[in-house]
């Protein structure tokens, strides 16, 4: 019978013990974690019944149907903000994709001060993004930044005014943008160069394949599961671009620059319409998941490919 | 329907247990804990000297300021209103005042207004904003025009002009001496939402107080789409024409040394401009104010009033302190420290401006209120959230300030966009 008891307990106590042991890490990882989603998903499904009510000033409950994003839609606010996010994120991420692609393969050719030049492409990603605005505004203002410098220096005719022109303002955001992020790019795409295996630049090379070629055929293809992250990520950033603009030109020359999350603020805390305000946000959160959902599932059929492999 | 049953339920509870706690609280010592947007500058010396008065009479001073703009004020009155405790007072206008009203309960001033006898002495379409439901639950304290003009000495001199313009045709001719006479730009102008707003509703009530009121203030629809309007948008178009176009959304301070030095001529800016022209050094002689422009002659004010709502307590000491309050702010010694700091002039008409502590622009400006009380030419302002509601006011200014910036916007479009903009925001 004791044996039959010591028997029965031996599988079974080094389970439990096990767990035991292991309580205090799942303890570490599970309560944030379920606290943070808890938190995140209560404050996003709280915000989409919002989106459904006549609130204005303060949330109150009632049932206004889709009349919200009716009325969001219908404004000429949302409408340039819509536009100008679909040219701002299309331009901003494909230009910081390149430069940071370019940076990446310049410092990979084994050049003398590589760290010191990855730092100073790096570090303006450590800038927040009410710095990187302000000090663009000054640079960009034709009054005082670089079109007075080259006017003063005798290029009298020299014209740089998109900050002040309601046609081109958008540019100077995705200018101030990719300034600030194409160190980011670079980063990630370098880290991949250096992963590639050194085996088949070698084998290229005996093949007799120049530099270019080496990188069009050989390099590069190797770089897309890394581009996809970097396409991902930015889209991310655009979507939810705010106090860039809102340092840089704070929505104008008028209403030209407005971005969605700059329309959401505004309804909610400037204007006094939480329903309005939530119905914009819902409509960002739809954006940020017409972007998110396709790379998960693309994340999905890379993984399940590698497995079958 | 159940909230206003709930609502009416509270106000005569309030009805009934104010005026007794009133008398009872004289004993205990008032206190009082008031948010407003006032922290620098002229605005933060005048809220702080009121505080010592405040403290003078034997009160407890709790101010907490939230600098930026209004709205940043507002939003930390929602979060007090929401969590069930709001402040004893707090900063508010127009008719914020009214919508504000409505999300919690306010204290009923009626007996203290009637034992000041305040109403007699405050500009009727004033006192209106102020006692939504036709109970005085909040205080004007300083009011300014958001329509006065400020003429650069150097820039006149430039012109060889010396006569103050009177009507929208005197001050195109006087711009275009000033241009003709090397004045780079003659209007002084800031790139901000307000700014632009106040250069469309100055053209406007300027032109026309009549059709202001009807389309702006009531958004009659006739009026919103009228000859009146489109010509106050081809004003505001030649005004924008004469700014600097540099300026991005940069404040119209950016540009007061441009304006005293006579680089740029004219600035239409709320009295408040007078005390940032001393605040930076520059002296009473460098500028003269008089009021806007006005094509029947006769001044035409833009009402822009600060004042102070009063939020119900239960605790003895923060009702001494409503008290308290509100019978400083309704004080004229006190109104006439606190314009005197800022630069405003005082809510009360029976305010005697000719003493030292004036300048002759607040004496100009408390003259154009009373002739425009008079021939019912004060109106309220716009720009400034006097006329509507937030959302409304910036659904409309969306549309002035993209017609400001953008001239390839013609009036016509403006107008019709004006329209859609009320249509929508409704």
């Amino acid at each position: 019978m004791t044996d039959a008891v010591a028997a029965a307990a031996r599988p079974g106590r080094p389970a439990t013990s096990g767990v035991i042991r292991r309580l205090p890490e799942y303890l570490i990882i599970w309560v944030p974690l379920l606290l943070s989603a808890g938190h995140l998903v209560s404050f996003a499904l709280w915000t989409i019944w919002i989106s459904f009510t006549p609130s204005t000033l303060v949330p109150v409950s009632g049932w206004v149907g889709l009349r919200n994003y009716t009325a969001v839609m219908a404004t000429r606010n949302w409408k340039i903000a819509f536009d100008n996010l679909l040219l701002f994120g299309s331009a901003f991420v494909l230009l910081s994709l390149l430069t940071g692609l370019a940076l990446a393969i310049l410092i990979d050719q084994r050049i003398r001060g590589e760290n010191v030049l990855r730092s100073i492409f790096l570090y303006p990603l450590a800038v927040s993004f009410v710095v990187t605005g302000t000090v663009w505004s000054w640079l960009l203002n034709p009054g005082i930044g670089i079109q007075k410098l080259v006017n003063d220096l005798g290029w009298t005719s020299f014209r740089f005014d998109w900050l002040v022109n309601g046609d081109m303002a958008i540019w100077t955001i995705v200018i101030a943008a990719v300034w600030q992020s194409s160190g980011f790019a670079m980063a990630l795409f370098l880290a991949g160069l250096r992963s590639v295996d050194a085996d088949l630049v070698k084998a290229a090379q005996i093949d007799g394949a120049g530099p270019i070629r080496m990188y069009r055929r050989v390099i590069l293809p190797t770089l897309w599961p890394i581009t996809v992250t970097v396409v991902v990520i930015q889209l991310q950033f655009a979507i939810s671009t705010f106090d860039l603009v809102r340092a840089l030109t704070n929505g104008g020359p008028g209403i030209a620059t407005q971005l969605p999350a700059l329309v959401v603020y505004d309804l909610m805390f400037q204007r006094g319409v939480l329903g309005r305000g939530a119905a914009a946000a819902v409509m960002m959160l739809l954006i940020l998941l017409a972007v998110l959902l396709p790379y998960a599932a693309w994340r999905y059929l890379q993984r399940r490919r590698a497995t079958h492999a | 329907m159940n909230k206003i049953s709930r609502r009416t339920m509270l106000a005569g509870t309030a009805g009934l247990f104010v005026a007794p706690r009133l008398s009872r609280a004289q004993a205990v010592k008032p206190r009082l804990t008031v948010i407003s947007q006032w922290s620098a500058g002229s605005d933060g010396a005048a809220i702080t000297a009121l505080g010592k008065k405040f403290e003078e009479k034997g009160g407890i001073w709790q101010h907490s300021p939230v600098p930026g703009f209004t709205t940043e004020m507002m939003n930390k009155l929602r979060a007090q209103i929401i969590a069930g405790d709001p402040p004893a007072c707090s900063q508010l206008k127009g008719p914020e005042i009214a919508a504000w009203s409505k999300i919690a309960p306010t204290v009923n001033l009626d007996d203290l207004v009637a034992a000041a006898g305040y109403e007699k002495v405050v500009a009727p379409d004033l006192a209106k904003l102020h006692k939504p439901g036709g109970k005085w639950i909040s205080l004007p304290l300083q009011i300014y025009a958001t329509n006065m003009l400020f003429l650069s000495k150097r820039a006149m001199d430039k012109a060889k002009a010396d006569k103050l313009p009177v009507t929208w045709a005197d001050f195109n001719a006087l711009a275009e001496k000033m241009k003709a006479g090397g004045v780079t730009y003659p209007i002084a102008n800031g790139g901000t939402r307000p700014d632009d707003g106040q250069k469309f509703e100055a053209s406007f009530a300027g032109m026309s107080p009549t059709a202001y009121r009807a389309g702006i203030m009531n958004l009659d629809e006739t009026a919103l789409k009228g000859p009146e309007i489109k010509a106050a948008f081809e004003q505001t178009r030649k005004l924008a024409n004469w700014m600097d176009p540099n300026t991005g959304a940069q404040p119209y301070a950016t540009h007061l040394k441009s304006f005293v030095d006579g680089d740029m001529g004219m600035l239409i800016m709320g009295g408040w401009a007078q005390g940032v022209l001393l605040n930076a050094g520059f002296k009473l002689d460098d500028f003269i104010i008089t009021p806007g422009p006005s094509d029947n002659s006769k001044p035409v004010f833009l009402l822009n009033a600060d004042a102070f709502i009063f939020w119900q307590r239960s605790e003895p000491d923060l009702q001494a302190g409503q008290k308290l309050m509100a019978q400083l702010v309704m004080d004229p010694a006190i109104q006439t420290m606190y314009s005197q700091i800022t630069g405003s002039i005082p809510v009360r008409t029976d305010v005697d401006l000719s003493g030292a502590g004036w300048s002759d622009g607040q004496r100009t400006t408390a003259a154009a209120l009373k002739n425009a009380v008079g021939n019912n030419q004060a109106v309220l302002s716009l720009a400034h959230n006097m006329a509507h509601e937030n959302g409304l006011t910036a659904a409309m200014i969306d549309v002035i300030t993209d017609y400001v910036k953008n001239k390839t916007v013609t009036p016509d479009q403006a107008i019709t966009r004006l329209a859609e903009a009320v249509e929508g925001a409704r």
